[in-house]
């Protein structure tokens, strides 16, 4: 006689995914919200600095070209505004898609050696004086963040140890940034400016072609990583869940560790690796509407964005003529929000 | 092989063998009877000697090569007590002598710190560069350049900066030394670059705590390191049998009678000071506490009474080799003229230590 235990007997195993889903109205009012935010930071961003302007004067210099102000807010805040908005959105998605598609919480291109990578080609273009065009920087970056970060997937293997994923990330990350300083020692006799656009990362100086040049990697980055975004939700539940709901384990996780790659690089090429934006929005957006990479797809970038333009705005405020690179302020946030996101990840 | 050197086939026992230093794989090594891959009192003789004779290589090699030509006839001349010419004196006494002996030193301290950092941690992807000390270090430097201009005591400076970073590292990491390492080093240097936007003019000197360099290293830093060499590595042996133990877990820790916290914060201390010493001396040069422990655990097993000894050779010859490499491509660098700085030994390990660093960790796994 064979007895069947009945399945309500026990405790039902409540999963994370089912206590932390708020009800289905949380995604539309969480992307009203995080629009709003954008909104806000972006029209401060406009306003805000020398000269400062109120909120209806700068957005009336922006469509008059004849305000003594256009040229300040149209060509000057305006497009380091949209750049911000477009790297910290590429960022956010980029950490989205590597810590769903490896379930692992502190994946991100700044702990996969992804930045590192990046920079450290960036600086061998700029400090070696290589003949780049502007508009083939991202490929140079692409190369740099690929080998990096194919580098430690190698070393981490099977691992889903964040610690061990950390520890070999910082080991790569460590090695670029001594890199870095190690070209920008050799070529140009400590040129500051320079380390910590590669090193932290600044939006400083950033005008229309910066943005012309990296738009289209990042529009292509994002179409990818919407199409992908749903295989790699399957993945999230496991490699044999995925592969019995018939999506290629092996294929989507590579496709996305490249999507991911090629959205970080996109935006270390023009403002070089900034950290933890793409670590912390992702932990943020989940917060906002629960995990799920189909939900946190569409929060995601615009937590990035709102990161992004909030902390230049920070870091061009602050110490005022003088420009703190914007890594500074992300990683200045984005340490204690990540030992919190880890604690509390521990704690259940 | 070790089928082929021990009667025993036990299949956990091989398995340990391969797999040394996890927490609970195995005991941390099967006592003097059992040193691992190589027999005892032969096999260290070996290794004693190839290590002594590589070290020869290498200085020789170091007092050998340079910017100016010094016949090896007047090199030995000036080391045994002056020769007739005082140029050939100052160039091989004070420069290359140094430089070869700083470099052997700071590697040797590097990678003992990071048997010891990895037997805290008991993760053998830690390593010393990246626990923050030498964020600490270069922070630090950085205050005191902008508070006191040009001053010369920037190696006392920045060990302290290495001790108070690592003390900090203790009081955070309670939870996970490893994780709060790396994040405690990347606010240290964030708040760095935040000093250099202000002031940049500490830049050129800080660049060596950044990276990792021994160029320029001159009589006056050996005699600030020589010191802690000839403490740090004794009670790094000393705590061997300690970090065996430990090597089994906390509960079997306290079985044996010994208090887990008590003896992690000990080794941790060696390990925070011997970090210090090294970084303070030639900066935070990555992988050399990385992967010297790895490729002694690959030789010798994980007995630490062994692996202490055979990783602070190793790290000592990796150091000094990679910095032989950095200067003898500096000599034939365009830049030359320009830049008399030369390549960064930080720089050489960091291109030979990240490969090899994934060949490692994937050869041990299997």
């Amino acid at each position: 006689m064979i007895t069947i235990p009945k399945w309500t007997d026990g405790p039902v195993p409540r999963t994370t995914t089912a206590r932390r889903r708020p009800p289905s109205r949380a995604l539309p009012r969480a992307v009203a919200l995080t629009v709003a935010l954008l909104a806000l930071v972006g029209v401060a961003a406009l306003s805000l600095g020398e000269p400062t302007l109120g909120p209806v004067r700068a957005l009336g210099a922006l469509l008059d070209a004849g305000d003594p102000a256009h040229v300040v807010v149209a060509d000057v805040r305006l497009p380091r505004a949209l750049l911000g908005a477009g790297c910290g959105a590429a960022l956010a998605v980029s950490g989205l898609l590597l810590q769903d598609s490896l379930r692992n919480p502190v994946a991100g291109p700044e702990l996969l050696g992804v930045s590192a990578g990046a920079a450290v080609v960036m600086t061998a273009v700029v400090v070696l004086g290589l003949q780049v065009p502007l508009a083939l920087a991202p490929y140079a970056a692409l190369l740099g963040a690929l080998v990096a970060g194919a580098m430690v997937l190698l070393a981490i293997g099977a691992t889903r140890d964040p610690e061990h994923v950390l520890l070999v990330g910082a080991a790569v990350s460590a090695a670029g940034a001594g890199l870095v300083v190690a070209l920008v020692g050799l070529g140009t006799e400590g040129d500051v400016v320079l380390l910590f656009r590669y090193l932290l990362g600044s939006l400083a100086a950033r005008g229309w072609p910066h943005l012309e040049a990296v738009a289209p990697w990042i529009g292509l980055g994002l179409l990818a990583a919407a199409l992908l975004r749903s295989r790699v939700a399957t993945l999230a539940l496991g490699d044999e869940v995925a592969t019995g709901l018939g999506v290629p384990v092996v294929r989507t996780r590579v496709l996305a560790l490249v999507v991911a790659a090629l959205l970080a690089a996109a935006s270390a090429a023009v403002c070089g690796p900034v950290a933890y934006v793409a670590l912390l929005a992702p932990h943020v957006a989940r917060r906002l509407v629960g995990t799920g990479t189909r939900r946190t797809f569409w929060v995601a970038p615009l937590v990035g964005a709102a990161l992004l333009v909030a902390a230049d705005l920070v870091c061009r405020l602050v110490l005022y003529p003088v420009e703190v690179p914007v890594g500074v302020a992300t990683t200045l946030v984005g340490v204690p929000a990540l030992l919190l996101a880890l604690a509390g990840r521990r704690g259940r | 092989m070790s089928a082929l050197r021990e009667p025993t086939t036990d299949g956990a026992e091989r398995e340990g063998r391969r797999r040394p230093g996890r927490p609970g794989g195995r005991s941390g090594g099967g006592g003097a009877r059992r040193p691992g891959g190589l027999g005892a009192p032969a096999g260290v003789l070996a290794v004693a000697s190839a290590v002594a004779l590589a070290v020869a290589a290498l200085v020789t090699a170091h007092l050998l090569v340079g910017r100016s030509e010094v016949p090896a006839r007047e090199v030995l001349r000036a080391l045994t007590g002056g020769s007739g010419e005082p140029a050939y004196d100052l160039i091989v006494l004070r420069f290359r002598l140094p430089r070869v002996l700083v470099g052997l030193g700071a590697g040797a301290l590097l990678a003992l710190s990071g048997v010891l950092v990895q037997s805290v941690v008991r993760n053998p992807l830690a390593e010393p560069a990246t626990t923050g000390i030498g964020a600490g270090a270069a922070l630090a430097v950085v205050v005191s350049l902008v508070l006191v201009p040009g001053h010369g005591a920037t190696y006392a400076v920045a060990l302290g900066g290495a001790l108070l970073a690592g003390l900090l590292l203790w009081l955070l990491g309670r939870r996970s030394l490893a994780v709060t390492g790396i994040l405690l080093g990347a606010v240290l240097s964030a708040l760095t670059s935040m000093v250099l936007v202000v002031d940049s003019q500490p830049m050129g000197t800080v660049l060596r705590w950044l990276v990792g360099s021994l160029n320029a290293r001159t009589s006056g830093d050996w005699a600030a390191l020589w010191p802690w060499l000839l403490v740090l590595p004794l009670l790094g042996w000393l705590l061997a049998p300690v970090m065996n133990v430990l090597a089994l877990g906390d509960v079997a820790t306290t079985t044996l009678g010994l208090r887990p916290a008590l003896a992690r914060g000990a080794v941790l201390a060696v390990a925070v000071a011997a970090a210090a010493a090294a970084i303070a001396a030639a900066g935070a040069v990555a992988f050399v506490g990385l992967v010297a422990p790895h490729v002694a655990r690959l030789l010798v097993g994980s007995d630490h009474r062994l692996l202490v000894p055979v990783a602070t050779a190793l790290g000592a010859l990796l150091l000094s080799t990679s910095d032989l490499l950095a200067f003898a491509v500096s000599l034939d660098l365009p830049l030359g003229g320009r830049s008399v700085a030369g390549v960064p030994v930080g720089a050489v390990t960091a291109l030979l230590g990240a490969p090899l660093l994934v060949r490692l960790v994937r050869q041990e796994r299997r």
